[in-house]
């Protein structure tokens, strides 16, 4: 606080004081008091008055200083009121107040939290529920082989796909989050995820070439790529890259995934031939609901995957790079961290 | 043939595995009644059960327990719910593997099949085939007829396979497509007429110039 600022506040309290020091004067003045008396009188009064001002004006500051000083160490900040000592009646009051005030910002916030938290449970609930009648259609599907149940197939995978990302946002916001690192083999994931995506990447007549995923068997094991994350997130994450690159697509698409060894690390790339991305626009594209101008050109855009990508692989410790040229190929690369540097979690 | 015993409490999935599941030669017997479960699989004595997880009254879980009291067949757990802890649950409690719908059906098939193998301990898989004077030595990856023989790539052996497994029918090439990819040999199209016309040379070679015979529009057949 500065003495300007407690001078401002006390404003009211200057002028009385102003006031009543000159009726005083002008009273003694007139009744007859010598002038040089007046002037005694004033010349103790005045500096008295003032250095009574600069003490209380230093007190209030110290305190608030203090104050200010315990709210700085304070973790939880809205437990302020609860950790200070009140000086006085009147600073007592003041935190009774602060204390309802706080209690009532964390009802607000808990009903906040117990609202979302219904909400996510729900829409893991619904996805559940949603997945039994789309296994029923893709049973049917299959039982009754013709051409429309080969054009029901591809739409059918596509809902999925809407359905599991919503699964894994919901997810990715959650507390309690549900994954298991393990040690895991990463052509088994590529696998899972490609099996997933079949339909879609058949019938845009991809080819899919893999590099440094060849499973050796069981004598030369020791070659096989081994990850430690969580084979059920990745799989999702490379069928989000799968399902960008199928739709940024050119003529005779191609998607190359490779895998390296990066010191301790793994390194897996995926590759498509695909119209790329604008420079000015890469650095944005893990954001929440950027669809960018490829996304405005081809329509059915969310702007969500690549978003929950970066979110699950941030839990997961793995780090996401992507690297395009415009018209040329897009190339998003994931780099899982070595078993030394998984932190606890 | 193996029995298997499909505990879902989903009438259309149920019926729809039920002709799925006997369509690829299994014997199926489908539980409607979820309460007397396990009395019933006791009954049946099948080599391997499908069971969901979220069924009405009892889930899978618990009767997954009940029948493991008993029984040691595989049980093969296929659900909705696809996350860690429940998956976790269902393998500690003695389920053989854990599928989440909405399944690929080849991969259901698939762990059906490999539960089945793991559990009955024989069968590895078929060393050779043979259709129509055609014998693959699928483990050596050679061709032979009448005593000429010739090196087949991966990819064309499973050309072969595909074809072989269905002597007289014609296959698409979207159906060929598919089962190589369900093999992890994820090619396109042209691809796949290139390893055609190789494959076709090498049958000349040993004498089966007009081994695998192209239906216009519609695939091939041998």
């Amino acid at each position: 606080m500065k003495p300007i600022e407690f001078m401002r506040d006390r404003l009211g309290q200057i002028f009385i004081y102003i006031f009543l020091v000159a009726v005083l004067s002008m009273f003694l003045y007139l009744t007859g008091t010598a002038l040089g008396v007046l002037i005694l009188i004033l010349s103790v009064w005045i500096p008295g008055a003032v250095v009574v001002m600069f003490l209380k004006y230093r007190k209030e500051n110290l305190r608030l200083k203090e104050l200010e000083s315990i709210m700085e160490g304070l973790d939880k900040k809205y437990l302020f009121a609860e950790c200070v000592q009140p000086a006085n009646v009147y600073e007592g009051r003041m935190f009774q107040l602060m204390r309802r005030s706080g209690k009532g910002m964390i009802e607000a916030v808990s009903n906040a939290q117990k609202e979302q938290k219904e909400y996510r449970e729900y829409i893991e609930d619904w996805v559940h529920e949603i997945k039994a009648p789309i296994t029923a259609t893709q049973l049917i599907c299959n039982n009754n082989k013709s051409e429309l149940s080969r054009k029901l197939l591809p739409q059918l995978a596509q809902i999925e796909g809407h359905v599991e990302r919503a699964l894994y946002y919901a997810r990715a916001g959650s507390v309690e989050k549900d994954f298991m690192i393990r040690k895991t083999l990463l052509s088994g994931i590529v696998k899972d995820a490609i099996t997933r995506h079949q339909t879609l990447l058949i019938q845009n007549g991809v080819k899919l070439e893999t590099f440094g995923l060849e499973t050796s068997g069981l004598d030369t094991s020791k070659n096989d790529v081994m990850v430690y994350t969580d084979g059920k997130w990745v799989t999702f994450m490379i069928g989000q890259l799968l399902s960008n690159a199928i739709r940024y697509r050119v003529e005779n698409p191609v998607i190359r995934i490779e895998a390296h060894n990066y010191r301790k690390q793994v390194r897996l790339c995926i590759t498509d031939n695909g119209i790329g991305i604008p420079a000015n626009e890469l650095p944005r594209i893990f954001e929440r609901g950027f669809t960018g101008s490829n996304g405005r050109k081809r329509g059915g855009s969310t702007g969500m995957g690549l978003y929950i990508c970066r979110k699950l692989a941030d839990f997961l410790q793995i780090t996401m790079d992507a690297e395009t040229v415009q018209n040329e190929y897009t190339s998003i690369s994931m780099i899982f961290p070595a078993k030394e540097n998984l932190t606890k979690m | 043939m193996y029995r298997i015993i499909i505990i879902e409490d989903d009438p259309d999935i149920r019926e729809e595995l039920h002709i799925l599941l006997t369509n690829e030669g299994y014997q199926v017997v489908a539980l409607t009644d979820f309460q007397e479960a396990d009395r019933q699989v006791e009954h049946y004595q099948p080599d391997l059960i499908l069971l969901d997880l979220g069924l009405p009254g009892r889930d899978g879980f618990a009767l997954c327990k009940d029948i493991r009291r008993k029984s040691r067949v595989p049980i093969i757990f296929v659900t909705c719910r696809d996350n860690s802890i429940d998956e976790l649950k269902a393998l500690s409690l003695g389920g053989d593997d854990y599928v989440t719908k909405p399944y690929n059906i080849p991969v259901l098939i698939a762990r059906i099949k490999a539960v089945l193998r793991r559990s009955t301990g024989g069968g590895s898989q078929e060393d050779s085939m043979e259709a129509n004077g055609l014998r693959l030595d699928l483990p050596r990856g050679i061709l032979e007829h009448n005593g000429k023989s010739c090196e087949a790539t991966k990819n064309e052996m499973k050309i072969l396979c595909c074809l072989m497994h269905r002597p007289g029918e014609i296959v698409s090439r979207t159906d060929l497509i598919e089962y190589l990819w369900d093999n992890q040999i994820y090619i396109d199209d042209n691809t796949l007429s290139v390893n055609m016309t190789r494959l076709r040379s090498k049958l000349t070679e040993i004498g089966l110039g007009d081994y695998i015979t192209t239906r216009r529009g519609m695939g091939y057949k041998i």
